[in-house]
C-alpha cells in the first residue's frame, strides 16, 4: 500500500528525479556494485580454479592440456581417505568444541553482565586477544606449550603435579587433538561473540514466565535458550565450519602436517600440493573439493534455516 | 535456601567458570608475553616460571627499532580499515535492497552471498595472483584492498541487513512523501539511523582484516607495503635463528592495536552482532 | 618494577621514532642500501639473515659495514630489499610464479636446493661474463655442478655452504662415535643416565630429509640418475634407503633417541636441549657451534665437541651440504651486472665472514681470516665427504615424501618397507606428470 502512495507522489510532482527514482526502485541497481565486485574478485578466479582442475597444469610448466587425469588420480590416491578423515575429525571436533565452549562462555559472560559482576570485561578481552593473535604466533606459542622437551610448558606442569609427560605432538593419534585444542583456543572467541549477541536479545520476560511456572535452570536452557538461539547457532556453525575447514596457518608452524600425515588436513594438503609439489592441477582439484564440501555445508544450513528469511 | 543465597552461590560458580576460562585463554597469552621478555638464553630453560630471572625489554626495543615494523603496523591498519570501509560502501546498498525490496529470489540471494563467503582465498590463490598480475594490481594496496573488501562485504551485508530490518520503514516513507528520492531517503534517513550497526560491522570486519594472512602473502612482496600479519614473519630467519623472543615481542605489539580498538568499541561490536547475525 | 618497565618501554618507543627520522639520510637501512636519490634501482629479495634486516643484532651490525662500502662504491645505485618468509618451499613457488609473469625482483638469494628449478625454467641470466674461469674452477666441484645449467653456462653464484655434524657432550659421551652402531650404543648408555641420548630432525620439514640423507649417501646411494629420474626406490638404492631408515628407527625403538624427534622441525630445539643440558648428542648444522657459544656459559660450552656424522662403517661417511646462492632474474644488462657486483662484493667472502657460512671457493676457505681456526679446519676435512641435494625439480617432492615416511616410521604407524614403497609410488606419479 505504502509503495503505491510513494509512487503516486513522484508521478504527480513529475520531478526531474523521475529517472533516478525509477532506477532506485530496482533492487538490482542496489545489489549491482556488490555483485560486480564479487564477480570480478571472487567468482572469476573460482571459475578459473575449476578450469585448472580439468588440466594437467603445474607451476613449472606454462603449457597445459585439458584432461580429467587429475580427478582420476585423486580418486585413486591412497592418501585421500586418510586426509579426509583427518580433516573430518579436525573440523567436527573443533566446531563442536567451539560451539559448546563458546556457548558456555557466552552464558557465564551474559550472567556476569546482567548481575553487573566486576571483571567481566577483562574475561572478554582475554578471549578476544586469543582470537587476534597472528596465526604464526599462535602456532609458535602452542608449539612451545606442547613441546615434549624439558621446557615444554604443559609437560612441565604435568611433571609438577607428578603426572607422567604426554606425547602431545609425536603420538600420531594425539597430535591431531593437540591441533584441535590450539584451534579451539583461537576460534572460540568468534563463536562466543555471535552467541553472546544472541543471548542478549532473548527477552527476559520468557525466563521470568518460566520461573513463575517453576521451570528449573536446565529446563529453561533447553526450552527457551536453545530454541531462541537456533538461527544464530546455525549461522555460527556454518561460519566456523568454513573457517576451520580452511585453516592451515596454525597447523603449519605447529606440526607441518606430521608426524607422517597425522595432522595434514585438506587445506594444508592443498597448500602443500601447490606450493611444495608445484602441482597446480591437483591443487585445483583439491580446491574444488574444498568448495564442494563448503557447498554441502551451505545446503544443510539452508535446509535447517527458518522459512521467514 | 533463600533466593539471595542461591544467587550468591551462582555468582561463585560464575567466577569459578571465569577462572577456568581465563586459565585456558590467558595461559598461552601470558606465556607469549613471558617469552617476549626473556633473553635468548632463558627461552629454553626448563622451569615454568612465567616471570624470567632476567626480564628484559630488549626484544621490544629490537622489534620497534626495526624501521620496517611501524610501517608493517601502519600498512596493517590501512588495509584493515580501508577494507572494512570499502566493504561498507558495497554492503550498505546491498543490505538495503535485501531488507526493503521484496526480491523474487530473496533467499537464494542471501545464500549466494553466504556461498561466496565460503570460497576461501586459499582456494583461489593461484588464479587470483595470475589475474591480479595481468591487470597490474600486485604489489599495490589498491589491489589487495579490493580483495579485502570482497572478503568482508558478504558478512558485512548479512550483519547490516539484519540491522536494517529493525529500522521501521515508515520513517523513510515519510521522507519520500516529502519529496525525497529513495536514494535520498537512504542517504539522509536510513544510513544515519543504522550508524550503530554500521560501526559495529565495520569494527568487526576491520579486526578480521587485521589478521588476514593469505591475501597479502600472495599479492604483496614489497616490505614497504606488507601488513603486520605477514611482515611478522621477517622477524624469524628463513632458517632458524634464535629469535623466538623477538618474534614473541613483535606478536605482542601486533595484537595491542586490535585489543585497544576492541576495548574502546566493544559495545558497538556486540551491538552489530545483535542487530545483524541474530536475525540473519 | 612496573613503572621502570613502562618508562623503559616509552623511552624505547620514542627512540625508535627518532631513529626512523634519522634513517632518511642513511645509506643503509633495513630495506635499502644506497642513497634514496640514486637514479638506478635494483630490487633484491633476500633471506633476512642475508640482508641488512638480519634478525641477529650482532650480525646485522657487522653486515652493515659491508653494505655501507657497497653503497659507497656504487653511488648511482640503490638496492631495494624484499624478504623471504620462513616457509621456504612456498616462497620459492611464489618466486617462480612471479618470474613467469616477469615480475620477479632483479636479484634474489635462492636456496641452493631450489636453484635447479629456476635454471630449468630459463628465468635466470647467465653470469659467465662476470666471473673468471679461475674463480669458477676454484669452486668445490659439487658447488660448480649446482650452478651450471645443461648448456654449460653458470646461472647463479653459490657463495656459502653449510654441513651437518654430530654434536656431543664429551662429559657424557667421551669417545667419538664413528659408526651407526657406536652412536646407538653411546646414546643408549647416555639415555640410561637420564638424558636424551641423541636428537635429530624428524618432523615435517626439509631438514628432516636433508640431515638423514647423509646416511643414505654414505652407503653410496643416489636419489636420482643422471637425467634427473628418481631411482631411490629400486634395487640397490632401495636397500640403502631401508638400511638408513632402519638405523633411525632403531635409535627411536631402542630408546637411544626419544620419541619426540618425530616432532622436531627446527635446529633451535637442539640448541635448547644442549643449553638445558638434557641431551647427550644431536645431529645439527655447523653454524650451531656459534649459537651455542653465544648462548651458553663458557664452561658448559667447553664440554661440547663436534665430529663427523657417523657412517655405517667408519670408512663410509657423508654429510649434507646446503647453502645459498644469488641469481639474477632481470633481463636489463646493467642490473644483471649490479647483481653480479653484489655477489662479488657482498656475498663472495664478506657475507661468509659475517654469517659463518663456509666459503665455496677453496682459496677463499684457505685465506679468509675467519675460517683459519681449528673448528673450521675440522670442517674443511668433513667437506670432502660433502654431498649436495640433487638439483632437480622433483627433489622437493622427494623430500616431502621422505619427511612423511620418516614420520610414519618413527611414530611406528608403518614399517619402513611399506612407508618407502608408498613414498616411491607418489614420487613417480608426480615425476611422470612433470
Amino acid at each position: 500500500m505504502s509503495e503505491h502512495a510513494v509512487a503516486g507522489t513522484a508521478e504527480r510532482t513529475g520531478s526531474p528525479h523521475k529517472r533516478a527514482w525509477h532506477l532506485a526502485e530496482r533492487p538490482l541497481v542496489w545489489l549491482a556494485p556488490l555483485t560486480l565486485l564479487l564477480l570480478i574478485t571472487y567468482v572469476y578466479p573460482a571459475i578459473d580454479v575449476i578450469r585448472y582442475s580439468f588440466t594437467d597444469a603445474t607451476l613449472l610448466n606454462p603449457e597445459y592440456a585439458y584432461t580429467t587425469d587429475s580427478y582420476r588420480a585423486l580418486i585413486r590416491s591412497p592418501d585421500l581417505p586418510g586426509i579426509l578423515w583427518v580433516t573430518f575429525v579436525f573440523v567436527v571436533a573443533s566446531v563442536v568444541l567451539q560451539l559448546v565452549l563458546g556457548l558456555l562462555v557466552a552464558m557465564v559472560l551474559n550472567r556476569g553482565v546482567k548481575r553487573r559482576l566486576p571483571g567481566v570485561s577483562v574475561v572478554r578481552i582475554i578471549i578476544l586477544s586469543a582470537w587476534i593473535v597472528p596465526g604464526v604466533a599462535a602456532g609458535i606459542v602452542w608449539q612451545l606449550m606442547f613441546n615434549e622437551a624439558s621446557y615444554g610448558f604443559l609437560n612441565a606442569i604435568l611433571r609438577g603435579v607428578g603426572v607422567s609427560p604426554v606425547a602431545w605432538l609425536s603420538d600420531p593419534d594425539l597430535a591431531l587433538w593437540s591441533a584441535v585444542i590450539a584451534n579451539v583456543w583461537r576460534g572460540t572467541a568468534f563463536s562466543m561473540l555471535l552467541l553472546y549477541a544472541g543471548l542478549v536479545v532473548i527477552p527476559s520476560s520468557l525466563y521470568e514466565a518460566a520461573s513463575v511456572d517453576g521451570a528449573t535452570a536446565l529446563k529453561q536452557f533447553w526450552y527457551i535458550t536453545l530454541p531462541q538461539l537456533r538461527p544464530i547457532l546455525l549461522i555460527n556453525t556454518v561460519l566456523i565450519s568454513i573457517f576451520t575447514l580452511n585453516t592451515f596457518d596454525l597447523i603449519l608452524p605447529l606440526t607441518g602436517g606430521g608426524p607422517g600425515r597425522a595432522t595434514e588436513v585438506l587445506a594444508l594438503y592443498t597448500y602443500n600440493t601447490v606450493f611444495r609439489n608445484f602441482d597446480l592441477s591437483n591443487g585445483a582439484v583439491l580446491a574444488v573439493i574444498l568448495l564442494l564440501i563448503s557447498i554441502v555445508f551451505t545446503l544443510i544450513y539452508v535446509r535447517l534455516l527458518p522459512r521467514e528469511l | 535456601m533463600t533466593t539471595i543465597g542461591r544467587t550468591r552461590l551462582a555468582d561463585i560458580g560464575t567466577y569459578l567458570a571465569y577462572g577456568v576460562i581465563c586459565f585456558f585463554f590467558a595461559g598461552p597469552l601470558l606465556w607469549l608475553i613471558s617469552l617476549s621478555i626473556r633473553t635468548s638464553a632463558e627461552i629454553y630453560v626448563s622451569n615454568i616460571n612465567l616471570w624470567p630471572e632476567h626480564p628484559t625489554l630488549e626484544n621490544y626495543a629490537s622489534a620497534l627499532n626495526n624501521p620496517l615494523f611501524p610501517i608493517y603496523l601502519w600498512n596493517g591498519l590501512k588495509l584493515a580499515v580501508g577494507g572494512a570501509f570499502g566493504a561498507m560502501l558495497f554492503a550498505a546498498p546491498a543490505a538495503y535492497a535485501l531488507s526493503r525490496f521484496r526480491l523474487r529470489h530473496q533467499q537464494l540471494t542471501m545464500i549466494g552471498l553466504l556461498a561466496v563467503q565460503m570460497i576461501s582465498p586459499l582456494v583461489i590463490m593461484v588464479p587470483l595472483y595470475r589475474y591480479m598480475d595481468r591487470v597490474g594490481l600486485t604489489d599495490s594496496h589498491v589491489g589487495a584492498m579490493m580483495i579485502y573488501i570482497a572478503v568482508a562485504a558478504p558478512l558485512f551485508t548479512w550483519m547490516l541487513k539484519g540491522f536494517l530490518d529493525g529500522i521501521p520503514q515508515s520513517l523513510e516513507e515519510a521522507a519520500m512523501i516529502d519529496g525525497c528520492t529513495r536514494f535520498g531517503a537512504f542517504m539522509r534517513v536510513v544510513l544515519p539511523l543504522s550508524l550503530p550497526g554500521l560501526t559495529s560491522a565495520f569494527v568487526l570486519n576491520a579486526i578480521l582484516g587485521w589478521s588476514q594472512f593469505i591475501i597479502p602473502f600472495i599479492l604483496i612482496s614489497r616490505p614497504g607495503l606488507l601488513p603486520i600479519a605477514v611482515g611478522i614473519f621477517n622477524f624469524q630467519g628463513t632458517y632458524s635463528q634464535t629469535s623466538t623472543q623477538i618474534l614473541a615481542a613483535a606478536s605482542v605489539i601486533s595484537i595491542v592495536p586490535a585489543v585497544v580498538v576492541f576495548l574502546v568499541l566493544q559495545r558497538f561490536i556486540v551491538g552489530a552482532l545483535m542487530g545483524g547475525a541474530v536475525k540473519g | 618494577m612496573k613503572k621502570k618497565f613502562l618508562s623503559a618501554f616509552l623511552a624505547g618507543t620514542i627512540l625508535t621514532g627518532l631513529a626512523a627520522g634519522a634513517a632518511a639520510q642513511q645509506l643503509v637501512t633495513t630495506d635499502r642500501v644506497g642513497s634514496p636519490d640514486a637514479p638506478n634501482v635494483l630490487t633484491m629479495r633476500a633471506n633476512p639473515t642475508q640482508s641488512p634486516n638480519s634478525p641477529s643484532a650482532e650480525q646485522k651490525a657487522t653486515f652493515e659495514k659491508v653494505w655501507q662500502s657497497f653503497a659507497e662504491a656504487h653511488p648511482d645505485w640503490q638496492v631495494q630489499f624484499e624478504f623471504f618468509g620462513q616457509d621456504i618451499g612456498s616462497e620459492h613457488a611464489r618466486l617462480l610464479e612471479q618470474a613467469r609473469a616477469g615480475r620477479a625482483p632483479d636479484c634474489v638469494t635462492v636456496d641452493s636446493f631450489q636453484l635447479a628449478l629456476f635454471i630449468k625454467n630459463g628465468v635466470l641470466q647467465p653470469l659467465d661474463d662476470f666471473f673468471s674461469q679461475e674463480e669458477i674452477d676454484d669452486l668445490f666441484p659439487f658447488i660448480r655442478d649446482g650452478i651450471t645449467g645443461s648448456d654449460g653456462h653458470i646461472y647463479a653464484w653459490w657463495w656459502g655452504t653449510d654441513l651437518r655434524v654430530l654434536y656431543r657432550n664429551t662429559e657424557i659421551v667421551a669417545d667419538t662415535p664413528e659408526t651407526w652402531e657406536e652412536l646407538q650404543n653411546a646414546a643408549l648408555e647416555a639415555a640410561e643416565s637420564g638424558v636424551e641420548g641423541v636428537l635429530f630432525n624428524g618432523g615435517r620439514w626439509e631438514g628432516t630429509t636433508f640431515d638423514w640423507l647423509a646416511n643414505f649417501w654414505a652407503q653410496g646411494g643416489s636419489l636420482v640418475d643422471e637425467d634427473g629420474k628418481p631411482i631411490f626406490g629400486e634395487g640397490e638404492n632401495r636397500e640403502k634407503m631401508l638400511r638408513a631408515m632402519d638405523y633411525f628407527k632403531g635409535l627411536v625403538d631402542s630408546g637411544a633417541a626419544p620419541r619426540r624427534v618425530a616432532t622436531i622441525k627446527d635446529y633451535n630445539d637442539f640448541n635448547a636441549a644442549a643449553i638445558a643440558g638434557s641431551a647427550a648428542m644431536f645431529f645439527g648444522g655447523h653454524w650451531q657451534h656459534f649459537q651455542l657459544q653465544e648462548a651458553m656459559p663458557e664452561e658448559a660450552f667447553a664440554k661440547w665437541d663436534v665430529s663427523e656424522l657417523p657412517g655405517p662403517t667408519a670408512g663410509e661417511r657423508a654429510t649434507g651440504t646446503g647453502g645459498w646462492t644469488v641469481a639474477a632474474f632481470t633481463d636489463d644488462p646493467a642490473k644483471v651486472e649490479m647483481c653480479a657486483n653484489l655477489m662479488r662484493e657482498v656475498y663472495m667472502g664478506p657475507a661468509n665472514e659475517v654469517i659463518g657460512d663456509l666459503p665455496t671457493r677453496e682459496s677463499l676457505f684457505a685465506e679468509l681470516p675467519k675460517f683459519q681456526d681449528p673448528y673450521f679446519d675440522k670442517l674443511k676435512d668433513y667437506l670432502v665427504n660433502g654431498r649436495a641435494r640433487p638439483g632437480v625439480p622433483i627433489y622437493p617432492e622427494i623430500s616431502n615424501q621422505i619427511q612423511i615416511t620418516m614420520g610414519e616410521v618413527l611414530s611406528g604407524t608403518k614399517e619402513p618397507e611399506a612407508a618407502l614403497d608408498g613414498a616411491w609410488n607418489r614420487v613417480m606419479e608426480a615425476y611422470t606428470k612433470m
